[in-house]
Formats: C-alpha cells, sequence, structure tokens
C-alpha cells in the first residue's frame, strides 16, 4: 500500500494534463448546462447602473486585454456592449494595450453584424485609436479629450461625429469601464475616475478580482466583473447567454479537479506520515 | 561636460516634476494648458520609448545568435516574428481590415498572434492542476487556512460548487457566496487595502527621490 501510495503521489505530470484536457473537452463539445444561481452582488451593481442611464447617455469602454485573457474577457465586454446598446447608449471605445488592436477590429465587426445591427458608427458609437501612453490619455481625457484623440482608428475626424454631440471630456460622460487583464483600471480610477469624479466600473480576470475589494468598499468602483463567472452573470442578466455561458462548465469542472486532486494528495501524504 | 550631463537633466527633471505635481492640486487653464502639453509630449516620448526598446532587443538577440549562445536558435524567432508581423502591417498601412476582408495584419494577428497567445496563457492551467497535486501540501496552519480559503473561494466561484455546496451543506443555512462575500470584504480588504498603502507610500517617496535628485538612475551610470 505504501509503494503504491508513493507511486500515485510521484505519477507523471502527463497523465495530469491529460486528465485535464479530457475533463475541458468534454464540457466544451457538450454543455451541461449548469444552472448559474447564484449571481455576483458587484456585477448586478454594474448592470444596474447601466440599466438606470437614461438613454443616449455616453459610456466609454477601455479594452485593454489582449488575446492571453481573452476567453474571460471578451465575453465581458461583449455582454456590456450588447447591454449598452440595449438601453439606447453612445460608446466609445478605446484601448490603451497594443495587443488589443485586433480584439477592437473584432468587436468593431461583430456590432453591425450581430451585437446591434441596428446601430451606426460615428452616431451610436466610435473606435478609437490605440495610444501609447496610458497616464497621458487618462489625464487629457478629463480635461479636453480632443487633444488627444482628433481623429478615429479610421482617420475620421471626430470632433463633428454625432456620438460626441455635447462631449468635450469625461464630465460630460456617464460611466467608464476598464476591461483588463493588467494593473489598467487601478490607473483608470487614480487618474480619471477619482480625479474627475467619473464613475467608473471594471472586468477583470478571476485571479485579480479579489484586488480590487478595497475600490468597491468605498465606492470608487461602481461595478466590477471577474472572469468567466462574472461574464455568465452578466449574460444572464442580459438574458443573451454566449461564451461565456459555455464556458462555465468547463471552469465547474476544472475547479473541482483541483480541490480533489488537493485533497488526495494530502491525505495519500498524512496516510504515508501517519499509518 | 558635467553640466549638460548632470544638472541640466537634474533641473528640468525638478522643474517639470514640480509643476506636474502642482498642476494636479491648481485645476486652472494655465495648469490644465500645461498638462495637455506634456500628455502630448508624454504621448510622442512613448511611442519613441517603444523604437527604442526593439532597437535594444534586436541588439541583445543579435549579439546572441552572433556569439552563439546557448538557445540562440529562439533568437531567429524574435526576427522571423517581427518581420512576420511588421512587413504585412506596413503593406496594409497598419490597417487590420479593408472594407470586409482581413489585411495581413489582420490575419497574423487573428489567425497567428492570437492563437500563440491564447495557447501560451492556456497551458499555465495544465501547470496549475499538476502543481496542486505535486506540490500544495497541507503541512502547517498557515497552508490550511490558506487552503480552506481557496476551497471556500473555489466552491463559491463556480455554478457547480455552488450546487454541491447547496446539496451537503445546504442545512447548516450557510450559503457559499454570504461566506465569499465576507472574505471579500474583510480579510481581502484588510490586506489588500495595506498592501496598497504600502505601495502608495512607495511610489510617493520614489517619486520625491527622482524629483530632488536623490534617486538619479534613469540617468544613466555616466
Amino acid at each position: 500500500m505504501k509503494n503504491f501510495l508513493e507511486k500515485l503521489l510521484k505519477i507523471d505530470r502527463r497523465l495530469i494534463f491529460l486528465a485535464l484536457a479530457i475533463l475541458l473537452v468534454f464540457p466544451i463539445v457538450k454543455p451541461l448546462g449548469l444552472p448559474n444561481l447564484n449571481l455576483g452582488s458587484e456585477v448586478k451593481s454594474l448592470y444596474e447602473r447601466i440599466e438606470g442611464l437614461p438613454p443616449r447617455s455616453f459610456v466609454l469602454m477601455s479594452l485593454d486585454y489582449d488575446p492571453a485573457t481573452r476567453p474571460e474577457l471578451h465575453p465581458q465586454a461583449v455582454a456590456i456592449l450588447r447591454h449598452a446598446f440595449r438601453k439606447n447608449l453612445r460608446v466609445g471605445i478605446l484601448t490603451l494595450n497594443a495587443g488589443a488592436t485586433g480584439l477592437i477590429e473584432e468587436i468593431g465587426e461583430r456590432i453591425p453584424k450581430d451585437i446591434a445591427p441596428e446601430k451606426v458608427y460615428g452616431k451610436d458609437y466610435v473606435i478609437l485609436p490605440y495610444q501609447p501612453n496610458p497616464v497621458a490619455v487618462m489625464t487629457q481625457m478629463g480635461m479636453d479629450l480632443y487633444q488627444i484623440y482628433d481623429k478615429d482608428r479610421d482617420g475620421s475626424p471626430i470632433r463633428d461625429m454625432e456620438v460626441f454631440k455635447g462631449i468635450k471630456n469625461v464630465k460630460d460622460m456617464q460611466l467608464g469601464i476598464c476591461i483588463t487583464g493588467t494593473a489598467m483600471l487601478d490607473y483608470w480610477i487614480a487618474y480619471t475616475g477619482d480625479k474627475f469624479k467619473f464613475p467608473m466600473a471594471g472586468g477583470v480576470t478571476a485571479v485579480s478580482q479579489m484586488g480590487y475589494a478595497p475600490y468597491l468598499q468605498t465606492g470608487q468602483l461602481k461595478g466590477l466583473v471577474g472572469g468567466m463567472k462574472g461574464a455568465a452573470d452578466y449574460e444572464t442578466l442580459i438574458n443573451h447567454k454566449e461564451k461565456g455561458t459555455s464556458g462555465i462548465d468547463a471552469l465547474s469542472l476544472a475547479h473541482l479537479m483541483v480541490i480533489i486532486l488537493i485533497v488526495t494528495a494530502n491525505i495519500m501524504m498524512l496516510w504515508l506520515k501517519y499509518l | 561636460m558635467t553640466l549638460i550631463k548632470k544638472y541640466i537633466p537634474l533641473a528640468i527633471c525638478f522643474l517639470v516634476g514640480l509643476m506636474t505635481l502642482a498642476s494636479y492640486y491648481v485645476p486652472n487653464k494655465t495648469s490644465e494648458n500645461y498638462l495637455e502639453v506634456m500628455n502630448k509630449w508624454e504621448n510622442i516620448v512613448a511611442g519613441f520609448a517603444f523604437l527604442l526598446g526593439l532597437f535594444s532587443l534586436f541588439f541583445s538577440h543579435y549579439n546572441k545568435i552572433r556569439r552563439k549562445v546557448d538557445g540562440w536558435g529562439y533568437s531567429l524567432f524574435v526576427f522571423v516574428g517581427f518581420l512576420v508581423m511588421v512587413v504585412p502591417a506596413l503593406m496594409s498601412h497598419g490597417k487590420q481590415m479593408d472594407g470586409t476582408s482581413l489585411t495581413g495584419l489582420g490575419w497574423g494577428y487573428r489567425f497567428m498572434f492570437n492563437a500563440l497567445s491564447g495557447t501560451m496563457f492556456s497551458v499555465l492551467a495544465f501547470y496549475i492542476v499538476s502543481t496542486a497535486y505535486r506540490a500544495f501540501r497541507i503541512k502547517s496552519a498557515q497552508a490550511g487556512v490558506l487552503f480552506a480559503a481557496a476551497l471556500v473561494l473555489i466552491i463559491g466561484k463556480v455554478p457547480l460548487g455552488q450546487l454541491m455546496w447547496d446539496k451537503l451543506l445546504g442545512w447548516t443555512h450557510l450559503g457559499v457566496t454570504q461566506i465569499v462575500q465576507w472574505l471579500m470584504d474583510v480579510p481581502v480588504v484588510a490586506g489588500r487595502r495595506g498592501i496598497m498603502m504600502g505601495l502608495a507610500v512607495g511610489g510617493i517617496v520614489t517619486a520625491l527621490k527622482i524629483i530632488f535628485g536623490i534617486e538619479r538612475q534613469y540617468m544613466g551610470k555616466d
């Protein structure tokens, strides 16, 4: 028994990789359809915030994530955008992450196809080009945004676009949302949210979600969507299930596997030590 | 030479540092105009910093290839990867879409960078699971607390965990969501806030040291 347990503790890690791969593939191919019963309160806060905005309010979305964090953050961005358009809000999309440009192109491609086909570019939404210095952009957005963004990503002047009617800086906007896998949300809170009293919300990866709890408690963040679970929660709230919801089953099983492995390994260790 | 290499940069740093700091607390037209100019400059300098970083990267990998150090073959891929993305980017003038079709840059981003970057990150999941089994040993009370907190969070954050909790521990009338919320609101906030305050104080001290010329590493060795 002792030898067997020792062998089991030193099992080839490739077998664990294989077990995880099988466990992940199964629910992706055939979703289990587990009910998402407990929705996060901070996700609901963001949903309610957007729900309460008057039509034609301006929402600024800073999509600062790259393909590495795409599975968690892209569904969040799509769900929030869908909600904003459904509420007839104006949306400005920008990025301060060079790796995000292609993902924003993808969103730009999807808006007229399936996110909000009735919305018109330049009237209801706009996509701004990538800028290399986040702090400069965030500070400038509080004063005169046209000094740093005079053209959209296609090179068209933005000042006369209908979507920017009555907008000079973030004080004329009603909500800012930063979706990121980096510390960009902290910067948005410090340089734009707090300084210019601009309501900020965020979307972050599950692993960094806990770190934003102080901001939620002080009201510096009006809502937070965390990881794939947050995306699934938001999709449930807007009643439009997509990638967040379909990925949550795989996430559930992988989490369960981690718990089982830790518990099993520790029971075996205790067995070897005391019995 | 000392004047140009040392005193003038220190004076510029001191003046710009103080003016930028003051402009944060003096919200009038003059300080806004000053910040606008600085923001434009920062953006331009950041663009050049990218270029500088690129040359530094090339130089470092070129030397590795020239000296044929261990793993020099990987350095070739730095140049290959650069050319594969930059040549199509130049040809398409930096655009990823041409009407409704992808340009070479867009194709490279969507079907190469996207896949490679996603793969690199997702490999982590396999290592985490393997490490959880092979290395996470609860040998002390601290490790026990860490595991208990992680267990509750893992269970509370996924639907399957929530279902299991309700089935097995529903009789306790303790909702896992409430426990996760308490963990988020009390111990996590306390720990995180301490770290954030430490970071902020460290940041302020470092900034003041740079402004007053005590910290001079940014000026190089000379």
